[in-house]
C-alpha cells in the first residue's frame, strides 16, 4: 500500500502514531512506511508536533521550594567535582619541585588550634602538588598541604564558603572510623538551626554524615565506605537537628570543598 | 498573542544555560518550572514523585540545552517533552520495582473526569502549535477529550484506557477516534 497517495489514511495513521494509540504490529508497519517515504515521515513529524501541545496544555503548578534548593545544590555539586577531577589530574600531571614555605606561615595561627602537628619537610612539596589551578586560593591549599602532612589521617577536606574563606576542617582517620570537624571561620548558625554534613558522591544524590552541634570540634563515626571515592563534602543549613538523608539537603549550602586522599 | 517575546527570551536563556549559566537556569526555572511541575504532576500523579521528575528534567535541561536549537521546537516545547518521558521512565522504574502505580493513577483520574472545562492555559508561555491544538480541543466533547489528553499524557493502550477510567474498550476506541478526527479536520485550518 502506499500511503502517501492516500492522504487522508495517511493523516489518520500518524495521528493514531503520535497520540501513542497506534500499536503492535500496526506501529510496526507504520513506521516502516514512515523509514521509507519521505512523505509518511513528514506526517508523522508534524503529527507528533501537534500532540506534543498536550505536555503544554497541563493545569500548572507551584513546586515546593526545596526542589530548586536540591537542584541548585546537585549542579553546584557536579560543577565543583568537575573542577576538582580538573584539578587532580593536572595535579598528578605536573608534581613539581618546592617553591618554598613563604604563603602559608601567615595561617599559622590559624593552625594552631587545629592540634596538628606537621611534618614540615613534605609539606611544601605537597602544596606545590596541590595545586589546584589556583582556583581553591592560597589559603585552603595550603591548609591542605598542612592536614596532608599528618600523621594517622588518610582524607582531609576544608571547607569554605563561597568567599573561599575556610570555615571548616574536616580528617578522616579510617583505622578508628572516626570523622572531625572543626570549625575555623566565625560562622555561627541561629540557634533553631543545625549544620548538617553530606557526602556529594560522583553519582546519586548527597549523603548525610550527621549533623553539628554548638561545638567547634565535632567527631562522628562513619564507615570508610561513606568517605571513600567521594569527591567533596559540604555543608548545608537545615532545620534544627537536620534532615534526613535520602531527601537531600533543603537548605542553602554554606561550605564545601574536595575531599582528598592522603596518597603518601 | 505576545508568545513570539517569550519564546525569544526562552531561548536566550537556554543558549545561556548551554554555557553553563547557573543565573540562566534559575531564570529558566522561575518562569518555566509550575508548568513543568503541573505536566510531571498529571502525569505521575503523586507530588512527591513529581517533584523527583521536575528535578531529574531540570538537570536534564541543564546539562543538554546544547542540543536544543537542532531540535527546531518552540522552547517549552522541547522542555515539555523532557518532563513527560522523564516522568514516564519514571513510572516504568516504578512499575519495574513492582510498586503499586495504578492505584495511585485511579486517584487522578477520577478528580480529573467530571471537569468539563478544557484546562486554562498560560497564552504567554505555550507554543502555537499548543494554542492551535487547545482551541481544537475545545471543541471536543468532553470524554474524548480527557481519553485522548490522557493516551498521550501518560502513554496509555486503549486497553490501558478501558480498565482505568473503568470504561467499555468500544467505547474508548470510538472516543479516540472521533477525537482524532475531529482534532485532524480542526488542526488542518492551522497548519
Amino acid at each position: 500500500m502506499n500511503l502517501s497517495h492516500t492522504p487522508e489514511l495517511l493523516d489518520r495513521l500518524a495521528g493514531a502514531y503520535a497520540l501513542g494509540t497506534l500499536r503492535g504490529g500496526a506501529r510496526r508497519r507504520f513506521e516502516v512506511l514512515a523509514r521509507e517515504s519521505a512523505v509518511v515521515r513528514a506526517a508523522a513529524l508534524i503529527w507528533q508536533a501537534r500532540i506534543a501541545g498536550l505536555n503544554e496544555l497541563q493545569p500548572a503548578a507551584l513546586p515546593p521550594p526545596a526542589v530548586w534548593t536540591r537542584i541548585d545544590n546537585l549542579i553546584k555539586g557536579e560543577t565543583g567535582a568537575q573542577a576538582m577531577q580538573d584539578a587532580r589530574l593536572a595535579a598528578a600531571a605536573s608534581r613539581a619541585p618546592a617553591q618554598g614555605l613563604g604563603g602559608w606561615l601567615q595561617s599559622l595561627p590559624l593552625w594552631r588550634g587545629a592540634a596538628i602537628a606537621g611534618a614540615f619537610a613534605t609539606v611544601a612539596a605537597v602544596s606545590v602538588g596541590l595545586n589546584l589551578r589556583g582556583q581553591m586560593g592560597n589559603e585552603i591549599q595550603q591548609l591542605q598541604a598542612k592536614l596532608l602532612a599528618t600523621p594517622q589521617i588518610e582524607y582531609v577536606a576544608v571547607l569554605a564558603d563561597d568567599k573561599l574563606a575556610a570555615s571548616m576542617l574536616v580528617t578522616f582517620d579510617p583505622k578508628n572510623r572516626r570523622l572531625t570537624l572543626q570549625r575555623v571561620g566565625a560562622y555561627q548558625e541561629a540557634n533553631d538551626r543545625s549544620l548538617q554534613l553530606w557526602a556529594l558522591p560522583p553519582a546519586g544524590g548527597p549523603k548525610s554524615l550527621g549533623v553539628l552541634g554548638g561545638d567547634r570540634v565535632l567527631r562522628l563515626t562513619a564507615a570508610e565506605g561513606d568517605v571513600k571515592e567521594v569527591p567533596a563534602l559540604a555543608i548545608s543549613l537545615e532545620p534544627k537537628g537536620g534532615v534526613p538523608s535520602a531527601g537531600g539537603p533543603t537548605g542553602p549550602v554554606l561550605f564545601k570543598g574536595a575531599l582528598i586522599q592522603k596518597l603518601l | 498573542m505576545n508568545s513570539e517575546t517569550t519564546d525569544t527570551e526562552l531561548i536566550t536563556l537556554l543558549d545561556r544555560v548551554a554555557n553553563k549559566d547557573h543565573l540562566a537556569l534559575k531564570a529558566l526555572y522561575d518562569c518555566c518550572s509550575a508548568q513543568l511541575y503541573g505536566l510531571a504532576l498529571r502525569v505521575v500523579s503523586n507530588r512527591e514523585w513529581a517533584e523527583d521528575v521536575l528535578q531529574d528534567a531540570t538537570l536534564n535541561i541543564w546539562r543538554a540545552a546544547g542540543d536544543y536549537r537542532a531540535s527546531l521546537s518552540p522552547p517549552m516545547a522541547w522542555m515539555g517533552l523532557i518532563v513527560r518521558s522523564r516522568a514516564l521512565d519514571f513510572l516504568r522504574r516504578r512499575k519495574a520495582e513492582g510498586s503499586q502505580v495504578t492505584q495511585e493513577l485511579d486517584d487522578t483520574l477520577a478528580q480529573t473526569l467530571p471537569g468539563d472545562a478544557p484546562n486554562p492555559m498560560d497564552k504567554a508561555l505555550a507554543s502555537e502549535q499548543a494554542w492551535a491544538l487547545h482551541q481544537c480541543l475545545g471543541q471536543l466533547d468532553h470524554g474524548p477529550r480527557e481519553v485522548v489528553s490522557l493516551a498521550y499524557i501518560r502513554d496509555l493502550s486503549h486497553n490501558d484506557l478501558a480498565r482505568q477510567l473503568r470504561l467499555p474498550l468500544g467505547t474508548v476506541k470510538t472516543w479516540i477516534r472521533r477525537g482524532l478526527e475531529q482534532l485532524r479536520l480542526c488542526m488542518a485550518r492551522f497548519a
